[in-house]
């Protein structure tokens, strides 16, 4: 109930809602800068690497694992600072919790993300450095959503209408302040993050293993 | 759980010459965070798996179908620019320019980690690739989002669903690709 304040109508999440974000020029040229920068750190830290992809998915190098993780702990952080203090700034958009249509496209995701060796944005990236490959997921990823239309409406009777909990976020369901739990799940994050950097030194322990938190 | 042998490790980390030009990921998740506030604090979080719809939308209209209007889940989204569209066009340049400053350009057609598994088939490498790309797009729509929008906004915006969503996609994830690359190092 608490969490209803945060969420605002004009950013009511990507989830079915329509517009995002708003149509004016000031927000197509603010959204074509935010996502020069997200392309370019993506494409910097290498996580539209096929290799870097699967190797995370194979646990073998977990370095996307924990940049991905710790851009969520600052973000996580970031957006409850902006809604606590700038209310009317933070268009913050909780996505339906409805579990079945979450765990079947999840576990279709995660098989198209380890036979593709991309997500839905790395591939756009990956495409951008020229790789063909990432093109052809791109391409597949357009029919795929296509034939999504067709099929809507089973879809949406098995898999969204049923067990749906509605726009739960964490601070709803505990009753707690959001910026108090963002903080924890932050520290709890980087705690994480801290142990798998630990463990990949651990497996890389030979001369020249940069697996390291500090190195570079 | 996974314990590698003493060399596996060296093995399948990239050659010194690939990695050395890459941003420290510190460096890269804590701008990649400093963003998504950013993304949140002027028009919304990031997200990317929903352009794809609307991609669909345009390319109909461009072939003067109006199966866009006519579509429930279709005409649920736009068919035209908005800020979340120019996010995903953004990041085909800001891809793009940085590989292009930093010498990353490379325009392969298969991985050498898929060539030294399944040969090196163009064929075989696209037809996966396709098929690959259709289960992600499939999946995300079903589920209202991808790594981006359900992951990396929805878990930092702490909705429930973004931690159900996540759990799955790495669980499913790991054990596929355990399966597919079993024989390798």
């Amino acid at each position: 109930m608490i969490a209803t304040a945060y969420i605002f109508a004009q950013s009511a999440s990507d989830a079915m809602s329509g517009i995002v974000g708003g149509t004016d020029a000031r927000a197509l040229i603010v959204g074509l800068l935010t996502g020069v920068a997200f392309g370019a750190i993506l494409q910097r830290v290498g996580a539209s690497s096929f290799e870097m992809i699967v190797n995370m998915l194979r646990l073998k190098d977990l370095t996307i694992m924990k940049f991905m993780f710790l851009a969520i702990a600052v973000a996580a952080v970031g957006i409850y600072v902006v809604s606590q203090f700038w209310p009317d700034q933070a268009h913050i958009g909780i996505a339906p919790l409805y579990l079945g249509g979450l765990i079947a496209g999840g576990v279709i995701f995660g098989i198209g993300w380890a036979v593709a060796g991309y997500c839905p944005g790395t591939a756009l990236v990956a495409m951008a450095e020229g790789k063909l490959d990432a093109a052809i997921t791109v391409l597949g990823g357009l029919v795929g959503a296509f034939v999504l239309t067709l099929i809507w409406d089973p879809v949406k009777s098995a898999l969204v209408d049923p067990l749906n909990y509605g726009n739960k976020s964490v601070p709803d369901i505990i009753g707690a302040k959001p910026l108090l739990v963002a903080v924890v799940f932050a520290v709890l994050a980087v705690i994480f993050i801290m142990w798998l950097d630990r463990r990949g030194k651990g497996e890389a322990a030979e001369p020249g293993g940069r697996h390291g938190l500090l190195e570079r | 759980m996974n314990a590698p042998t003493g060399g596996s490790a060296a093995a399948t980390r990239a050659p010194a010459a690939s990695t050395n030009r890459r941003m420290n990921w510190i460096l890269g998740g804590i701008l990649l965070g400093l963003l998504n506030t950013f993304a949140v604090a002027t028009y919304g979080a990031l997200g990317v798996s929903r352009n794809y719809v609307v991609v669909d939308s345009l390319i109909l209209r461009l072939f003067g179908s109006s199966y866009y209007n006519t579509s429930d889940y279709l005409s649920s989204y736009p068919a035209s620019a908005d800020w979340l569209l120019m996010l995903a066009l953004g990041m085909v340049i800001g891809g793009f320019t940085a590989a292009l400053i930093k010498g990353g350009l490379n325009t392969r057609a298969v991985p050498r980690l898929w060539k030294s598994r399944f040969g090196d088939s163009k064929a075989k490498r696209f037809a996966a690739a396709f098929a690959g790309g259709f289960l992600l797009l499939l999946g995300a729509r079903i589920a209202g989002g991808c790594t981006s929008g359900q992951v990396l906004s929805g878990v930092a915006q702490l909705a429930v669903a973004g931690f159900v969503f996540g759990a799955t996609i790495f669980a499913t994830g790991v054990l596929t690709a355990k399966l597919l690359y079993r024989r390798m190092p």
